[in-house]
């Protein structure tokens, strides 16, 4: 029955092909640093089924941030936890992606024919960082606001250019509203949408190009 | 292991390794899966399951203020948390009694479409400015529109203190 609903979707789909491109490929031999992007990924994964549960009761105005962030925790079922995996999948990210790029430095594998997998992963450490940078603002606590008030000013001290990055960044002179929301609207829609993106070309290349294999002691 | 009798006894047992171990991420990957469906779907359910929650007695006033026989108005502030908003919301009870130690608390919210229905002394009875609903003075439908009598409170008298289980 499932092989015959398979193969019905495979006729029409050519699913089986994509699968063995994508999960039977060969890998060459490697060891558990080579784990990393996975991770990386599985993490990805956790703050993007955790971030979209905590849109449904976080509410991004100064006026209800903080309530709303301490109703999850203390109030809503399993709120804490939601809360806690988004909150630790946080550093998380940050550290394993960051790991997942040494990796790479020092086994070599941005060489050729790979530069392109490495560019985008380079670019997807900034999204992460991205991402923690407007996420750290979200609670609206007093760690929240100092932190931001101090990066944004960090922005502000780029030659020239600084004070219209901090403008813009802050939505206005003053860490407000405008700031809150625009740093929400920044978290969850627009580098989750740059995110996806890359990861998509990111692992089409992985897929297409394959792992380099560790290099020995010749090489 | 050149010999050919044992050929197929290492395939099948290749076959049955492989077997095994896509079950086996399968089953860590349903487990993974559950670990976060469960608490998902207890999160976006748990404030819809909640039971409303039981107010504690709301002080009304003297119950020497009521005469018997007459539905008397009392207003009582009340905290209700709805999310993380709290609000201070009024409430207005009408409390008539007969022998002046039975107590009757009725609310004065219109059963039809949730107006303020007001005694008019001199019809004696409760009147709905909204559709003309009109009730007598035990909170049943006289005429109009509205499906059921106006709602009881529990209603209680304590050191001369009048008090309603809110809702």
């Amino acid at each position: 029955m499932g092989a015959r609903l398979g193969d019905w979707f495979d006729e029409r789909l050519g699913w089986r092909k994509a699968w063995e491109a994508i999960f039977l490929r060969k890998v060459p031999k490697v060891n558990w640093l080579y784990t990393l992007g996975s991770a990386t990924l599985f993490v990805a994964v956790n703050q993007i089924i955790t971030g979209i549960l905590l849109t449904i009761y976080y509410v991004p105005t100064p006026d209800h941030a903080y309530d709303s962030v301490q109703f999850i925790t203390n109030q809503v079922a399993a709120g804490w936890l939601i809360r806690g995996l988004h909150h630790w999948g946080a550093s998380a990210m940050v550290v394993l992606t960051v790991l997942h790029l040494l990796r790479v430095v020092f086994t070599g594998g941005y060489k050729f024919p790979r530069e392109v997998t490495w560019i985008t992963g380079v670019l997807l450490l900034l999204l992460v960082l991205g991402f923690g940078f407007t996420g750290y603002l979200l609670p609206w606590d007093q760690k929240a606001f100092w932190a931001t008030t101090v990066g944004t000013r960090i922005a502000g001290v780029a030659p020239a250019v600084g004070p219209y990055f901090l403008r813009a960044l802050r939505g206005g002179e003053e860490l407000s509203a405008v700031t809150l929301a625009r740093f929400y609207g920044a978290h969850v829609w627009m580098l989750p949408a740059a995110l996806l993106a890359l990861v998509g070309v990111h692992l089409y290349l992985v897929v297409r190009l394959g792992i380099s294999a560790a290099p020995s002691r010749e090489d | 292991m050149a010999d050919a009798t044992s050929t197929p006894d290492s395939d099948s047992s290749q076959v049955q390794r492989r077997r095994f171990l896509g079950l086996a991420v399968l089953a860590a990957g349903g487990l993974i899966a559950a670990i976060y469906a469960i608490p998902g779907l207890a999160f976006l359910l748990g404030p819809a399951l909640e039971k409303a929650q039981v107010e504690n007695w709301i002080p009304l006033g003297p119950a020497s203020k009521v005469e018997p026989g007459v539905p008397t108005l009392f207003r009582a502030n009340v905290r209700r948390q709805t999310g993380w908003i709290v609000n201070e919301e009024q409430m207005t009870v009408y409390v008539l009694t007969d022998d002046g130690r039975t107590y009757v608390a009725l609310s004065n919210i219109c059963t039809h479409l949730g107006c303020r229905v007001r005694w008019v002394e001199g019809e004696q009875q409760f009147f709905c400015p909204c559709h003309n609903g009109v009730f007598d003075k035990d909170g049943l439908v006289l005429a109009g529109p509205p499906p059921r009598p106006l709602d009881h409170y529990p209603v209680k008298v304590e050191d001369g203190l009048l008090y309603v289980q809110g809702a």
